[in-house]
């Protein structure tokens, strides 16, 4: 794991030193540390707990569990900081959502850890968690974002429907308020899927026109609606995980440092790797124990949940070590097939993680083309049956014009030779064609196909094109045998 | 007799042995490919997705070879002949074949009487079997795009984050094979509508009478019927 550390750290040598410093400046604190435990026995947290959750912290960071201490310490010192008003402060804005991702952060009947930690941390503006109200919370809000160097946490999709009126907060269009919101931060942090790729809200079909906000910042940008984009750190999942949230809010409060991040902006380290590779079930899929039904003996038996459209082998995420609800379980664990909440995509409106993988209990999404809704499988069955269809015609035809026994007879002279007698491909068909008198020529071609089997189409062709050559002998007969001396002279070079 | 003679020089023996992998392999790979795609028969599980991987880099082995050996072995470019040539020339477009796509497009549906002469391939077959190297290329791509320890290579990668991710790679991967298994269906449906002449060629490489063609002339030329009306 310590090596794992080192690679989380090694952007560049400078960002690796820093790291250290980092750490080297944190562990010379525990004076702040004392304090920092005192606040949290105030609120009946122990310091067990406390260090377990700093340990959870570092694993999420990609970090040993032996930087706990570590850990704790910058917790104490932003968090002690925080009283001398150091803290970076933070706006937590819910836009098109369930409320979903700030209930797994802050369960109020359970209050945990992390819900703490944040209630310290410097969070001067949420709907729901703030203790404040009305105007003085814009207030303060209007505060922050003038004084900027903030961070913006945004939980739900932004709606661009009925020109940004689809979603309206305080009596302002959401679209307007993210982008005041973000004008200023040093850094948005997506929380949830709603954020990051519009989730449930931008699902098909989609008539608020629900939009992801890395997606909504790039087109603002575009359109020069904003001047830049501060670094967005995308963090999906339905609803967002709050450990690493509060992983993420850590680094980026504390340790004063964006994650390492992949192409779509999620944190590498939480992101990296598929669920299917740590999936605890994963010895029945290797020994082929699967769940057919639930509800089913199988399913009693803990096997692999594969067969009931399990996405775990395509979504990256770490559920399987970090797990939910304080680290007690998560998805696959209890019993539930992963639905893939993390594949959401940042940097597209066209698709989002719902549509990309409902049916959750089948293996394919349904395609849905002008809202007629199909599994793959049945387009190629379909078309494949059609085939066969076609084929069976087909072949009765085949057999009722007795081609199968023996097949057709093979043509004489193909048929465009026999319409291009100078042209032709076939050397005898050729050798008729370029006999000097262009009316014997004719002759000798329609003598030819009274000979040779002709189709009917053929034959008529024929006729008529001898009669044109007669008479265009006629009108110009010296024409046609110079057209016949050139024919003779490629006749020689062949 | 209305057939084109079939001799051994039209599938030389090492071509009738990759055909013979070809076959076994697309078997194989399309039946362990539905286990994958869903486990209905959960004991193979592990084994079919051994098997997978196994027969797909088997058919890449077998089709690099199957083009690149072409330069060097002989096979006759034409049904009803012993002539041979590189077998490359198969590959390439011939003369024997010009101006003969519309007729045998019209043959086939039934607007023609007769069979159209052509090289030992009619057009239409001729590329349709060159569409198969393209389509075997494309989904063994998108088969590495799905498979773990290539999945993340960058051309994987990008191909993955073009189509809209790995959901929609196993999409098309499924989608091309049934593209697969529709050419499969006509290509067999066609070898067999003139008779079992061509089977018993390709797959036991025994040699048939029937009309014999010179590729000089580009025509038929008399009938050859390997003697057994004599015997
Ligand atoms: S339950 Fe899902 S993630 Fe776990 S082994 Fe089975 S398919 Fe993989
Ligand atoms: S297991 Fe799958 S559905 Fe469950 S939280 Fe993780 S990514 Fe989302």
């Amino acid at each position: 794991m310590v090596s794992k550390r080192s690679s989380f750290c090694s952007g560049s040598a400078t960002r690796a030193a820093a790291c250290r410093s980092q750490v080297d400046l944190v562990t010379s604190q525990p004076v702040n540390t004392a304090k920092l435990e005192r606040m949290l026995s105030d609120r009946g947290i122990s310091r067990r707990r406390f260090l377990e959750f700093c340990g959870a912290v570092a694993v999420a960071l990609g970090l040993s569990e032996a930087f706990a201490p570590s850990i704790q310490e910058a917790l104490a010192e932003g968090i002690v900081g925080k009283a001398e008003g150091k803290l970076i402060p933070v706006i937590w804005l819910e836009l098109a959502s369930c409320t979903g991702c700030t209930e797994s952060f802050a369960q109020v009947d359970t209050p945990d850890i992390a819900t703490v930690v944040l209630e310290l941390i410097s969070l001067t503006y949420s709907e729901t968690l703030s203790a404040g109200a009305g105007f003085s919370l814009e207030e303060a809000k209007e505060e922050t974002i003038a004084n900027g160097g903030h961070i913006v946490v945004i939980e739900g999709a932004l709606m661009e429907g009925w020109d940004g009126n689809a979603l309206r907060i305080a009596n302002e269009k959401g679209t307007e308020i993210v982008k005041h919101a973000v004008s200023t931060a040093k850094a948005v942090i997506c929380a949830g899927s709603c954020s990051v790729d519009g989730g449930w809200q931008a699902a098909k079909p989609n008539p608020g026109g629900a939009i992801g906000i890395q997606n909504y910042l790039q087109k603002a940008f575009d359109a020069g609606e904003i001047s830049s984009i501060p670094p967005i750190i995308n963090v999906p999942t339905c609803p967002a995980n709050p450990e690493h949230l509060v992983a993420v809010l850590i680094e980026v409060l504390l340790l004063d440092r964006l994650p390492v991040l992949d192409r779509f902006n999620k944190p590498a380290q939480i992101f990296g790797q598929f669920i299917h590779e740590n999936c605890p079930r994963r010895g029945h899929f290797e020994n082929g124990e699967f769940v057919y039904q639930f509800g089913s003996e199988e399913e009693a038996l803990g096997y692999c949940l594969y067969p009931m459209g399990c996405k775990g082998p395509q979504t990256k995420n770490d559920c399987p070590i970090v797990r939910w609800n304080r680290r007690v379980s998560w998805c696959v664990e209890a019993g539930a097939p992963c639905i893939g909440c993390a594949v959401s995509d940042p940097t597209t409106n066209k698709r989002n993680w719902v549509d990309l993988n409902s049916p959750f209990l089948k293996r394919f999404h349904s395609i849905n083309i002008m809202n007629y809704v199909f599994q793959p499988a049945t387009l190629a069955v379909a078309a494949a049956g059609l085939v066969v269809a076609a084929l069976a015609v087909h072949g009765f035809g085949w057999k009722i014009s007795g081609r199968f026994a023996g097949g057709a007879p093979i043509e004489k002279e193909r048929a465009w030779d026999i319409r291009h007698p100078n042209k032709a491909v076939s050397t005898t068909m050729r050798k008729v064609a370029a006999k000097k008198d262009r009316v014997l020529n004719a002759q000798l071609i329609k003598e030819e196909s009274e000979e040779k089997y002709f189709d009917s189409v053929s034959k008529a062709a024929l006729a008529s094109q001898a009669e044109g050559h007669l008479a265009r002998q006629q009108a110009n007969p010296e024409k046609a045998s110079d057209t016949n001396d050139n024919t003779d002279q490629t006749q020689g070079g062949e | 007799m209305a057939h084109l003679a079939h001799y051994r020089e039209a599938h030389p023996l090492p071509y009738v042995i990759t055909h013979w992998i070809n076959l076994l392999s697309m078997i194989v790979l399309a039946f362990t490919g539905f286990v994958i795609h869903f486990p209905f028969l959960p004991g193979i599980m592990g084994l079919c997705r051994g098997a997978h991987l196994f027969f797909a880099c088997l058919v890449l082995v077998n089709m690099a070879f199957r083009i690149f050996s072409s330069p060097f072995i002989k096979s006759a470019p034409n049904m009803g002949t012993r002539e041979k040539r590189q077998d490359m020339f198969v590959f390439l477009p011939q003369k024997d074949n010009r101006h003969q796509f519309g007729a045998w497009i019209k043959y086939y549906l039934f607007l023609k009487k007769d069979h159209p002469l052509s090289g030992k391939y009619g057009v239409p077959q001729k590329l349709a079997y060159l569409a198969v190297i393209p389509l075997t290329l494309f989904i063994a791509f998108t088969g590495f795009c799905l498979w773990v320890p290539t999945s993340d290579w960058l051309l994987m990668q990008f191909f993955t984050d073009l189509v809209g991710g790995v959901m929609a790679v196993r999409i098309i991967h499924y989608w091309t094979m049934w593209i697969m298994i529709i050419f499969v269906m006509l290509h067999v449906y066609l070898s067999i509508a003139n008779g079992l002449a061509p089977l018993k060629m390709i797959f036991l490489w025994k040699e048939h009478g029937g009309l014999v063609y010179d590729p000089k002339t580009k025509n038929i030329i008399g009938e050859d019927d390997l003697g057994e009306e004599h015997a």
